[in-house]
């Protein structure tokens, strides 16, 4: 059991979401940073998808109650537990009665925290993801607060040793500001003039942005197209409005949109956009889909091999 | 009516669209439904979501396990073995929601038409409506299709906070708020029948092309 002791303004449980509900008009959902939550929980010993802790926006504290295994990563924050430094994606011991204090989020966006065992909160939907627009789903499908105690679930038999660390070349580029997307389903109905604004010039993530979409500006994407009927979106569609604003849809994309779709961002990309904070630039670099989905298999294969460095470290 | 090609896109590196046609129509719509029905009897070991629009159909897939190219071709194989002559069984259910009609936008929405609200009850209550798409919010359904006399736009300021199981009418199409959210329809009545409930299974009452009645609520 942990019990937060300080929250943040931002704090859900997240996992990697619902992956069999969009037919019911349930966003997939899930951690905004999926790379973060899968690595983190190779580095505790839990299964990839198992339910972590999402957090923004400012530090907090929470206590354990009983001895845990942590690892946090993600954004950078400077956190502590019981006076000595936490480092990044790494495994991390703490004793019954201790404190984890995040002081601050220094750099990035979402924050995540893995215990050995995973957050242990009902399943609803196939997964333990906070969906905060349906109240559903995470803590009592809402975020949490000062005093919310969360069980953890049994600790895996095997968990890397205290120290283990992601070798930091297996991390995403995430002071990159360029990320990878293919045409969308109406890539075609862009001229050449909107394909330039969006492929060569910089967007900057601006403070429109949350779990459901990051609205981008720069220079404008246009196109004569209005609204099309309703066709199916996911995570990382990129919508064009009639004005020309981009928005990416994000974690919580809704499953169904009338806005033309002029592309979608790799999949293998996603952290790295969830990653930058508002003000923050983004330059997209088109690709192939047989390029996005190599990039996924080697995001794939790194993750095992975190994985089992992990193991074997323990 | 001749059946154009059906044409399969990727929709990112984990998802792709089939398209059936450029233009809406009531007959293109039973296609996609039947088609998705085919696509989720074949249980492709892959899949792990359907979703229908109007004019196509998502297939979301783990691209782990398979590349597009390969995911497209047996998809679509299936889409087009699918065929409006045999009806998806679902496609059968109608659903009645009992409805009482005291929205706060009724009055208003006579006046706008020139007819009584009891006119407007009645003209609601005489059709049987489909399911054209599921989306917007969980458990949302966009039904169709309005008495034409009933027809108006969307309210110029939309509501910030649209309580659940308010019926409402905006264009060609009716529906039931779900959920509490943001809402630019005409609230014309409401219904105690609960449409989304994340707990129950299925956890929405309405699937693309069923049938929808709704009845006066006593």
């Amino acid at each position: 059991m942990i019990t937060i002791t300080r929250a943040p303004p931002y704090l859900t449980v997240q996992d990697a979401g619902r992956r069999h509900s969009r037919v019911f008009g349930v966003p997939r959902g899930g951690a905004m940073d999926l790379f973060a939550l899968e690595a983190l929980n190779s580095i505790v010993g839990n299964a990839p998808d198992d339910a972590a802790l999402e957090w923004a926006l400012s530090g907090g504290s929470m206590e354990f109650e009983a001895d845990s295994v942590f690892a946090i990563g993600g954004a950078r924050a400077r956190a502590t537990l019981a006076g000595g430094d936490v480092p990044p994606f790494t495994t991390v011991y703490a004793a019954a009665g201790s404190e984890l204090e995040i002081e601050q989020i220094t750099d990035a966006r979402f924050l995540y925290i893995a215990f050995a065992g995973g957050i242990d909160v009902p399943v609803v939907l196939g997964s333990r993801s906070t969906y905060l627009p349906g109240r559903f789903g995470g803590f009592q499908g809402r975020m949490l607060g000062r005093g919310d105690s969360l069980p953890l679930g049994q600790q895996p038999s095997t968990i890397p040793a205290p120290g283990f660390t992601c070798p930091a070349e297996l991390l995403p580029a995430y002071t990159s500001s360029v990320v990878r997307v293919t045409a969308g389903s109406h890539a075609d109905l862009f001229d050449d003039a909107a394909w330039r604004a969006f492929t060569e010039t910089d967007f900057v993530v601006s403070h429109a942005s949350d779990r459901t979409g990051y609205k981008l500006q720069g220079q404008a994407v246009s196109h004569g197209l209005g609204s099309l009927p309703s066709d199916p979106g996911c995570q990382g569609a990129i919508q064009i409005p009639s004005e020309g604003t981009p928005i990416v849809l994000m974690a919580d994309a809704p499953t169904v949109g009338g806005y033309p779709k002029i592309a979608v961002v790799s999949k293998t990309d996603m952290p790295i956009l969830a990653q930058r904070s508002p003000g923050a630039s983004v330059r997209f670099e088109l690709i192939t889909i047989e390029q996005s989905q190599r990039a996924l298999a080697r995001r794939a294969s790194d993750q095992k091999t975190i994985r089992s460095l992990g193991a074997a470290s323990a | 009516m001749s059946l154009s090609r059906l044409r399969a896109q990727p929709l990112g590196d984990s998802a792709l669209t089939i398209a059936f046609g450029t233009e809406k129509s009531a007959e293109l719509l039973k296609r996609v439904h039947a088609a998705a029905f085919a696509v989720s009897a074949a249980a492709l070991p892959e899949v792990e979501d359907v979703v229908t629009a109007y004019l196509s159909l998502g297939v979301f897939y783990d691209s782990g396990k398979t590349f597009y190219a390969e995911m497209a071709a047996r998809v679509l194989a299936v889409c087009e073995r699918a065929s409006i002559a045999e009806p998806a069984p679902d496609a059968a259910r109608t659903h009645e929601i009992p409805v009482t009609y005291d929205g706060p936008d009724l009055q208003d929405v006579a006046a706008f038409l020139g007819l009584s609200t009891e006119d407007v009850i009645g003209r609601h209550l005489a059709r049987t409506y489909s399911v054209d798409l599921i989306g917007f919010v969980p458990g949302w359904a966009y039904l169709s299709e309005l008495d034409p006399t009933l027809r108006l736009p969307r309210r110029d300021q939309p509501r910030p906070r649209v309580p659940a199981g308010s019926v409402a009418i905006a264009g060609a199409q009716t529906g039931v708020y779900p959920l509490v959210t943001p809402g630019g329809w005409h609230i014309i009545g409401h219904t105690d029948t609960v449409m989304f409930d994340p707990a129950r299974d299925p956890p929405a009452i309405l699937h693309p092309g069923d049938k929808v009645q709704f009845v006066r609520a006593r």
